[in-house]
């Protein structure tokens, strides 16, 4: 199977704390994965070295054979990246700001992929909604309907479903689905909705104190930790992180 | 390459500078600097200078001296206010992660809020020529040709003072934001805009020297006194332009460097 990302060893150190200690990563065509973690973990700067955002100190990225940061272009041009907690660009209509975003990823005249792609995520009357007036949730959606305009080789969302309601986040769980199956998209996905990792994805890759602790399958690596489900993984993990930062302050101290 | 998609830098410069130019319609108050500032600086300057010319003989080759010193004034200060308003837009909307994860090159983003700055600099200084020639009869054309080659260069040296403020706002975030401004406030009274060099503090006088704007405000009175343009005072304008150029590219590409190391993306996002 076709590999869209691969990094190698990756390493982060912010004023001499280590937020990523060497990550290794792949990522397989139309594969669906989960970054999860508790807050700190490293996700997000994981995230955005992966993105070419964050120069990493150590290791490297390919995404689809482009090497960071020399291809930067040509790798970005073949993924999408939405985050729930990004506004849309101020004083723009919805149908403007995705308009704008086709065309920074080379579609000459985006004009019938907006319309569809609001059609497929239920949102076609926000067309021209000023990007102001659209709710948390709605934000969101017009947020991952420009990720997936360019229809993107690999998908990033960084905590996508975090302000939407239950049948909203259901819908963007579908319209994913249909979305990666169709084109054979990969998805690289942070949350903290437990649930819906499981629902949405067949990997997941755990996260602790900025290193990879568990990479299988939802009951793969529920089992691994003889835990039910992820959302006992997710509060052992966060227990253990919150007991070692307990233990690092009495050492210091 | 994805489906459906073609390689065009051209389509996304034209992409930011759409966008800049929803950002001018619809925030009225961004109209301040193309329109109200224009206007003030020429009823200030102007009437500085009917003043003086009622007072002494020299006066109206002062005024002339005012009112082609502001026009010029406006060719770099809109240059360099678009660009930097420009980016700081995106930083004030938090847009710049968006753009960051595009395969927008960073050349390409530059050269999109410039060209949309070029639109506002033609209104900025449209309002300075019609301004000064409703209320005080200067027309900005008597100054014939050689006005081009001056305001290029002040365009382009506003362009890289720009570029200063954009790598100071990477490398300090938003506290360096009121350099959009204030700079200006430094390299204006230093360039002779209104006055030879030689009128300035001897100690900053080799300072003013090495300013790209001494040199292009020193040519622009030359031929308002009616003197042949000075091709040797543009060349050293031009020649430190491309100095100053080169500083300011290094320096922002530094910057850059500094921002997506230090993961400083974080500040807005």
């Amino acid at each position: 199977m076709d590999v869209v990302l691969r990094a190698e060893g990756l390493r982060k150190r912010y004023r001499g704390v280590l937020a990523v200690d060497g990550i290794d990563l792949e990522v397989q065509a139309g594969a669906r994965v989960a970054l999860l973690g508790p807050n700190g973990a490293g996700k997000t700067t994981t995230l955005m070295m992966l993105l070419g955002v964050i120069t990493p100190d150590e290791g490297w990225v390919e995404i689809l054979g482009h090497r960071l940061p020399r291809g930067r272009t040509a790798a970005l041009a073949e993924v999408g990246f939405a985050a729930g907690y990004l506004p849309l660009a101020e004083r723009m209509r919805v149908r403007e700001f995705l308009r704008m975003y086709g065309q920074l990823y080379g579609i000459a005249e985006p004009g019938p992929l907006i319309d569809s792609a609001l059609e497929r995520f239920g949102i076609g009357r926000l067309a021209t909604a000023m990007g102001t007036e659209l709710s948390s949730g709605q934000r969101t959606l017009v947020g991952i309907v420009k990720a997936t305009l360019h229809r993107p080789r690999l998908l990033v969302l960084d905590e996508p479903t975090a302000s939407l309601d239950p049948d909203v986040a259901q819908r963007v769980r579908v319209g994913l689905r249909a979305l990666c199956d169709e084109d054979n998209i990969s998805l690289l996905v942070t949350s903290h909705n437990m649930l819906e990792v499981e629902r949405l994805c067949e990997r997941v890759v755990f996260m602790s104190a900025g290193c990879i602790v568990a990479d299988g399958t939802p009951d793969a690596v529920a089992a691994r930790f003889g835990r039910d489900d992820l959302e006992a993984v997710f509060l052992h993990l966060a227990d253990e992180g919150r007991t070692a930062a307990g233990a690092q302050e009495t050492d210091r101290a | 390459m994805s489906r459906h998609t073609v390689n065009l830098p051209w389509l996304r410069i034209r992409a930011v500078a759409r966008r800049h130019a929803y950002v001018l319609q619809r925030s009225p108050h961004r109209l301040f600097d193309v329109t109200i500032w224009p206007l003030v600086d020429v009823l200030l300057f102007g009437s500085i200078g009917v003043f003086v010319s009622h007072q002494t003989t020299g006066g109206k080759v002062a005024a002339g001296y005012l009112l082609t010193g502001i026009l010029l004034w406006h060719v770099v200060y809109q240059s360099q206010i678009s660009l930097s308003t420009g980016f700081l837009e995106e930083t004030w909307s938090r847009n710049l992660l968006n753009l960051m994860v595009t395969p927008l090159r960073e050349v390409e983003y530059v050269a999109g809020v410039a060209l949309f700055g070029l639109i506002k600099l033609a209104m900025g200084v449209g309002v300075v020529a019609l301004t000064a020639f409703g209320f005080y009869a200067f027309n900005i054309t008597d100054l014939g040709w050689s006005l081009i080659p001056i305001a290029s260069i002040l365009l382009i040296v506003g362009w890289v003072i720009a570029l200063f403020v954009m790598g100071l706002v990477l490398r300090f975030g938003s506290g360096a934001e009121a350099l959009a401004w204030g700079i200006l406030f430094v390299v204006m009274p230093l360039s002779g805009v209104f006055y030879p060099v030689r009128s300035l503090p001897w100690l900053l006088r080799p300072v003013a020297q090495a300013l790209p704007t001494t040199h292009a405000f020193s040519a622009g009175r030359a031929v308002i006194d009616g003197r042949t343009l000075p091709w040797s005072e543009l060349g050293i304008a031009a020649g430190t332009t491309v100095v100053a150029a080169v500083i300011g590219l290094a320096f922002v590409t530094r910057m850059l460097a500094t921002f997506r190391t230090r993961g400083y993306i974080t500040r807005y996002s």
